[in-house]
């Protein structure tokens, strides 16, 4: 279980806008040479064949959180010292 | 996107929603394709009986009997968006009973990738020719026409029919043996 835990499961938000985009582009793209190719072959099984070849190839490329999508962590603040904390802010979040 | 099931999520419906352009972009495609064409039928054999139609009440109507020619290629009909063909033969005919008569002789389901290029030699028909009546005998103009329902993968389902028919004259006596 240690292991498990171990493995990183969050994407950081520049790596959430990476991989959208490049889904978006993945199935955009074999949706289109599928159309294109359906067409010429005139069989419309084919455009869907591709296109789910395009679904998978998206869920593979940006389902898992790939390191590529941890290149930008966020720089939190050090924690304060929570016993001086200043009054006038004191039940505010 | 900020987990795995939601990046999954996006994924998949982004997938069906392109899936449901491709579909209707197919049914646009093909949205003004002239499905009609040429067929040529023609009779051998025409003999009419009469007999008592148990199915709808015990008088003696006029039964037709006919076989035929069918010959039509239809292989071009098969496009990206049309999965199966529905033929069939209609008989038409006016009587004074009715001022329109029409029967379904015959179909045939043709699925993509069957052989389209028909060539039919003294077919019988599939289903009985009855008349609501005595209208057969002797009936100088009864029609022939073929037709067809074309099944898609989206969009209409049209029906066409085909560009030639056949008229022919049923017998003015009653046949009194077995067909």
């Amino acid at each position: 279980m240690e292991f498990f835990s171990s493995i990183p499961t969050h994407i950081d938000y520049v790596g959430q806008a990476k991989a959208e985009k490049l889904y978006r582009a993945i199935i955009t793209l074999f949706s289109i040479v599928g159309f294109i190719w359906g067409y010429i072959v005139q069989q419309f099984s084919q455009s869907v064949y591709i296109l789910g070849a395009g679904f998978i190839l998206a869920a593979i490329l940006t389902v898992p959180p790939w390191p590529m999508y941890r290149r930008n962590p966020l720089n939190w603040q050090n924690p304060k010292n929570t016993e001086e904390k200043p009054v006038g802010k004191k039940g505010k979040k | 996107m900020y987990s795995v099931l939601t990046r999954g999520n996006a994924i998949l419906t982004y997938t069906l929603s392109v899936l449901a352009c491709l579909t209707f972009l197919c049914f646009l495609s093909t949205i003004t394709v002239d499905y009609r064409t040429t067929a040529h039928m023609n009779v051998v054999k025409v003999v009419v009986k009469n007999v008592p139609d148990y199915g709808t009440s015990r008088e003696r109507n006029d039964l037709g009997f006919l076989t035929f020619d069918l010959k039509t290629d239809l292989s071009h009909l098969f496009n990206w968006n049309v999965k199966q063909l529905f033929l069939y033969l209609t008989a038409e005919y006016v009587t004074p009973n009715n001022e329109l008569n029409q029967v379904v002789l015959w179909d045939k389901i043709i699925l993509r990738g069957e052989n389209a290029v028909l060539d039919f030699k003294n077919m019988n028909t599939k289903y009985y020719f009855w008349d609501d009546g005595n209208g057969l005998k002797g009936h100088q103009n009864v029609t022939l026409t073929l037709s067809w329902n074309i099944i898609p993968n989206a969009g209409l389902l049209p029906n066409i029919q085909a560009i030639g028919q056949h008229s022919f004259k049923f017998p003015t006596e009653y046949t009194q043996t077995r067909v």
